[in-house]
């Protein structure tokens, strides 16, 4: 036996052990569990302490220094679990994996550790109602105090902010600077009293993210990540790291739209044997695979140094796509009854309301092509009229 | 597991690329094509015997190199990439089907012959009026009579077919349906090439009256069932190829073609056609690296993992070649162009060994839905 044999061996007995198998029943919920946030946490630490969390972070910060071949492993055995690791999904795909190549050494004692063990909750503060498909026009500022920075402005679409302890946030230093230039990165306390959450209902009912007030928050100056007015290049890293994180979802039975989940519903309505379907499934599971190994691939490659650039984007596009169309070919098989609602139906409803939803998180699927075709492919960027402008005299949506 | 790959790999596509691009680039391929050859022989006899392709995968008992499919692969993608006309496809799946009977003096008398590119061999199994590239049950028979077996039948879309010295031929038999192998030179067989839609590549369409034939020993459906994995992996490691090439040719036209004061590729009504031509072309390189991978180290997961990869890439590279030529506007749809050659190929290749919904309706019973 390999030593990744082993190590998955391990792992699938750990799970046994310790998490639920999981439940086709329970309800589609866009929040990802309903588990109390101290359970996760709980569970979290034992993950830990088994050696499975930060299965590729250096040991220095509380990692396992394994490779991505361990962590395919994992994953893949994880599939058929419910693991109520929810909230510490965006600490350690990207907020995580930036401090780890921009932070300080300081910095990276001081938080991966502790995210790692399930102590400390992070989110992510980029997007804003004037500043979505075009993040660097945000108008949070940050303004140079004597000990620090005191930040003012609203965040939106932030999963977790409620449970939250630390955020990664943008906010603008130097609006006399064009626009992508006068951006700085910070760590900020959540619990401090000038920051206000509210929760943000969306199309399917459910409130998984939510709207984060900042008013007169003060961060100290070792809060910087990377540099002043560098925070764009900043920015870039966790964006990447945030598509390869969308994008590379497996065939996951937990997914209502995957492979697996529709065949089951086919059966269970008997629309499996219809031609038409049978093949559209066939199509599903030939699109799902690609996707996965295409998620190997570039975990390959990065693990053999090759550089990945930002074919994540194309990750996160196809994703996308497959869901919107997986979430027809749902609506197909449900026929009539899509309507009507009963148990197995609002599981797989609520998908196929939420399908839109990951076309436009984490970059719609228009601006993943402008990334693809301009930093993959190498095409003319746009025009960008407002690249070279003071970001103080630019029209801005308010 | 790796699904990146090895320096053999790279090396040996690089081979293969140098190759064409000096012995037979495209301009060479239109001066073959105008003639009435459906290949040139001495480039066939350098791919085969120089470049080693037609024995890469066949085992070196019976005079092959023994490597992977993964090798192969990498290698059909380059051909494909510069649509080299040659009878490697109808070689591999004749010795292919070969290697999956238990005929051994059959094997033994082609295999190496085949292997080194001394005779070429082609596989005809479709059936005029039946959409199944393999039937499953063929009008094709075979009278057993006395010490002797003639066929009668006609077989479509044979690849090669007009080329080939032996031919292995899906026929039913007293004991249901066999492969039959028929010499070219046989009596009572009439070969007719087909004026063929994709230049590029040569089908013809055989009739068998009373041609004797020998039945070849050993499970003749699990044998064709292999030959259609093998099919889809290289028509899929062909097509993966040309798909990349017309990608990577219409990039560099969005570069250098300006209009408005820009290089078109500045337009999103462009970069987003582009950009989703990568992320398909993405999906198909790596449904097609499963597939050859599933091949080399896990064999069950084959028929599943090489219809997903052709149900992906074939109709993705008529996608590919169809926005080649949109997006190169006026030029691209001139003959001079290169483009029409890929769509015609895009198209052919779609349903060469099995359409769209044959591919689909082979992997839905691989899953065993």
């Amino acid at each position: 036996m390999t030593s990744i044999d082993e190590f998955r061996t391990r792992a699938r007995r750990w799970l046994e052990q310790h998490a639920k198998p999981f439940d086709e029943s329970a309800d589609y919920d866009m929040e990802g569990s309903s588990v109390p946030l101290e359970e996760s946490k709980r569970f979290q630490k034992a993950l830990w302490e088994a050696g499975f969390a930060g299965i590729t972070w250096p040991k220095e910060y509380g990692g396992q220094g394994r490779g991505a071949e361990e962590l395919i492993a994992f994953s893949e055995e994880a599939a058929d679990f419910e693991l109520p690791t929810g909230p510490f999904v965006i600490g350690l795909g990207m907020p995580g994996p930036t401090i780890l190549e921009l932070g300080t050494e300081e910095q990276k004692r001081r938080y991966l550790p502790p995210m790692l063990r399930g102590e400390e909750i992070w989110c992510q503060l980029f997007s804003e109602p004037g500043a979505g498909s075009d993040v660097a026009s945000l108008q949070t500022t940050a303004t140079r105090t004597e000990n620090g920075w005191v930040i003012n402005g609203q965040k939106v679409w932030t999963s977790g902010a409620q449970y939250s302890d630390f955020g990664a946030i943008i906010a603008r230093t130097d609006p006399t600077l064009p626009k992508h230039k006068g951006i700085t990165m910070f760590v900020v306390d959540m619990h401090h009293p000038g920051v206000t959450v509210r929760p943000l209902v969306v199309a399917t009912g459910q409130a998984p993210f939510n709207e984060v007030f900042f008013d007169n928050v003060e961060v100290p100056a070792d809060a910087v990540i990377g540099e002043v007015d560098k925070g764009w290049d900043a920015a870039v890293v966790m964006l990447r790291n945030e598509r390869v994180a969308i994008g590379a979802g497996g065939r996951a039975r937990s997914n209502p739209l995957s492979y697996d989940s529709l065949l089951e519903l086919a059966r269970a309505r008997g629309a499996h044997t219809d031609t038409a379907v049978r093949r559209r499934l066939a199509l599903l599971y030939a699109r799902e695979s690609a996707l996965t190994t295409y998620g190997r691939v570039l975990h390959e490659e990065t693990t053999a140094g090759l550089q990945i650039g930002a074919r994540g984007s194309a990750a996160k596009l196809a994703g996308a796509e497959l869901s919107l169309w997986a979430a027809d070919l749902a609506q197909d098989i449900l026929g009539g009854d899509v309507v009507l609602g009963g148990a197995d139906v609002e599981r797989v409803a609520a998908a196929i309301v939420g399908a839109p939803g990951g076309a436009t998180a984490g970059g719609t699927n228009e601006i993943q092509r402008n990334i693809i075709g301009e930093r993959v492919l190498g095409l003319a960027k746009d025009p960008g009229v407002d690249r070279n402008t003071p970001f103080n005299q630019l029209k801005l949506s308010r | 597991m790796s699904l990146i790959f090895t320096d053999d790999q790279k090396s040996l596509a690089q081979t293969v690329k140098r190759f064409v691009a000096d012995r037979t680039p495209l301009p060479k391929v239109r001066e073959v094509i105008a003639g009435d050859q459906a290949y040139d022989q001495k480039i066939w006899a350098q791919l085969a015997g120089d470049l080693g392709l037609a024995g890469l995968t066949v085992p070196e008992e019976y005079g092959g190199a023994g490597a992977t499919h993964a090798d192969l692969s990498a290698a059909l993608r380059e051909l494909g990439a510069g649509l080299v006309p040659s009878p490697l496809v109808a070689c591999l799946l004749a010795a292919g089907t070969l290697l999956a009977l238990d005929d051994e003096p059959v094997k033994r008398e082609l295999l190496p012959q085949l292997a080194e590119g001394g005779i070429v061999g082609t596989l005809a199994v479709s059936e005029p009026g039946n959409r199944q590239w393999i039937p499953a049950s063929p009008a094709t028979s075979a009278l057993h009579a006395g010490s002797g077996i003639t066929l009668s039948g006609v077989k479509e879309a044979v690849l090669n077919g007009a080329e080939a010295d032996v031919l292995l031929v899906q026929a039913a038999g007293p004991d249901g349906a066999g492969v039959y192998l028929v010499r070219g030179s046989a009596e009572g067989l009439t070969v007719t090439r087909n004026e063929a839609l994709d230049p590029t590549r040569s089908v013809a369409t055989v009739t068998f009256d009373g041609t004797p034939a020998v039945l070849v020993a050993g499970d003749a459906a699990a044998a064709l069932d292999r030959a259609a994995d093998l099919a889809n992996l290289a028509i899929a490691s062909e097509q993966a190829g040309a798909m990349l090439a017309c990608l990577t040719m219409t990039t560099e036209y969005a570069k250098i073609r300006y209009t408005f004061g820009q290089p078109i590729g500045a337009y999103q009504g462009v970069k987003h056609k582009l950009a989703d031509m990568y992320t398909t072309w993405a999906l198909c390189d790596a449904a097609l690296r499963e597939a050859t991978r599933a091949a080399d180290e896990e064999p069950e997961k084959l028929g599943a993992a090489a219809a997903a990869a052709r149900a992906l890439v074939s109709p993705g590279y008529v996608t590919a070649a169809k926005n080649t030529m949109l997006l190169h506007g006026g030029i691209g749809f001139t003959w001079e162009h290169d483009a029409h050659f890929f769509y015609k190929n895009a198209i052919a290749g779609n349903v060469l060994a099995g359409d769209a919904d044959y591919q689909l309706d082979r992997l839905a019973g691989k899953l065993g839905v």
